[in-house]
């Protein structure tokens, strides 16, 4: 099985034709179903937040077999993750897209976790830390998108779960919890 | 026998006749007696050899075979029904049973990919795959066997030969001559070009366009733009090896 660094790849991306949109609708769908699956997995394990669809993603480009995914496949498969909610354009002209791998929802419900986890319930943390202080280490939190992270931070602010306030600099801004 | 005259003679010459009617009713009666007898004998040899050799019969796909062929030979069919001796003595029809189960599951999973038709070797090692925990092997042969039970069934399976390689079809689509001999041709790389159909089957363009737009709405074959030849390739799941699709776990 072919590799991209750790990460296994299916077989159907040695396949040439799944590198071209296909016409027949049952086909299509199946081939998109396939890629939304591929673009999933590899952003989760490599903790990729955003795909740049000009830029040389890994996945576009299968130098083996010679075959690279054209403007309107790339398009069509982000789209399509776009309309299951995994995904969101952050531009009018769809040349970036958001990866959830995790929904935002699924954020929220991962720093709760944390905050009970450390002990934070009633605590105060700064975003920074969140991202990449000593007990985000080894969690899924580490390194987060801050798009992704403000978005999740957001929607417990509006439950009530926790506030976000900003401090002297973007290096300030805080959290706290009350869970 | 010499001819009496008068009427003594008639009666006798009608009581001979009746003794030598009666005389082959009985040979032919005898003769089906030894037959019958024979067919018994060999019939409860061939149960006893079955029960010794269970096992091997289990295990061994090429004993297996040879079995099944002893059997047809004898007018003997263990998978007949479900019942009686020798499904209950084997286990075999359950076996193929359950074979044929698997068979369909697995065209069913990759109809999508393929269009519902597949390679007889890679159903076999897909079926292997998922048997992996079985005892015993499953060969090419015992597929085809539960294949031909399922089309007993009638569930539209199928089994065609595309050159050197067989098919297994699980879709209604009917294949005719031209398509059958562009999956032949695809059989070398995996995929055709519109003008390598023309080239080498001595086609013309709209000929070879049409057979292979139907294959591809069929779903049997996949469009390929991104060669830098800039050619379209018609590329077909069913007669790629094993590695290009995805592996289908069960």
């Amino acid at each position: 099985m072919q590799k991209l660094g750790e990460f296994k790849l299916p077989h159907f991306f040695n396949y040439p034709p799944y590198f071209t949109l296909q016409p027949v609708r049952d086909t299509r769908e199946k081939q998109i179903q396939l890629w939304k699956e591929l673009i999933l997995d590899f952003c989760k394990t490599q903790k990729i937040f955003v795909i740049g669809l000009e830029e040389e993603f890994p996945l576009f480009t299968n130098h083996a077999i010679e075959r690279s995914l054209t403007h309107e496949a790339r398009e069509a498969f982000l789209s399509a993750l776009v309309s299951e909610g995994r995904a969101e354009w952050m531009d009018k002209g769809h040349r970036k897209c958001l990866i959830l791998w995790h929904r935002i929802q699924d954020w929220a419900d991962i720093l709760i976790q944390f905050a009970k986890d450390n002990g934070l319930e009633d605590g105060v943390v700064t975003i920074e830390e969140i991202r990449s202080g000593t007990e985000s280490q080894g969690t899924e939190l580490q390194g987060i998108d801050r798009t992704i992270l403000n978005r999740a931070l957001k929607q417990l602010e509006q439950k009530g779960k926790l506030v976000v306030f900003k401090g002297t600099s973007t290096d300030d801004e805080g959290v706290k919890f009350s869970i | 026998m010499r001819r009496r005259p008068g009427i003594g003679g008639l009666q006798t010459h009608a009581a001979a006749r009746d003794q030598f009617r009666l005389l082959g009713e009985n040979v032919a009666k005898i003769r089906t007696d030894l037959m019958k007898e024979q067919l018994a004998t060999f019939r409860s040899q061939l149960e006893d050899f079955a029960r010794k050799h269970k096992n091997d019969i289990r295990k061994n796909p090429a004993f297996r075979s040879q079995f099944h062929e002893m059997c047809a030979k004898v007018g003997v069919d263990p998978l007949a029904s479900n019942k009686g001796f020798w499904a209950e003595l084997l286990g075999i029809g359950d076996f193929y049973y359950e074979l044929g189960v698997q068979i369909v599951d697995i065209c069913l999973a990759t109809r999508a990919l393929n269009g519902g038709l597949i390679n007889l070797q890679e159903l076999c090692h897909l079926l292997r795959q998922r048997r992996k925990n079985d005892r015993g092997v499953v060969s090419e042969d015992d597929c085809l066997r539960a294949i031909s039970k399922l089309k007993v069934l009638g569930s539209g399976f199928e089994v065609i030969s595309v050159g050197k390689k067989k098919l297994v079809r699980s879709v209604p689509t009917e294949l005719n001559k031209d398509h059958n001999e562009i999956l032949e041709l695809a059989q070398t790389q995996g995929f055709v070009t519109v003008e390598e159909v023309e080239r080498r089957l001595s086609w013309n363009s709209g000929r070879a366009i049409d057979a292979l737009e139907t294959l591809l709405d069929e779903g049997l074959a996949m469009i390929d733009d991104g060669h830098r030849d800039g050619k379209r390739r018609y590329w077909f799941p069913c007669v790629s090896p094993i590695s290009s699709l995805i592996g289908v776990d069960s």
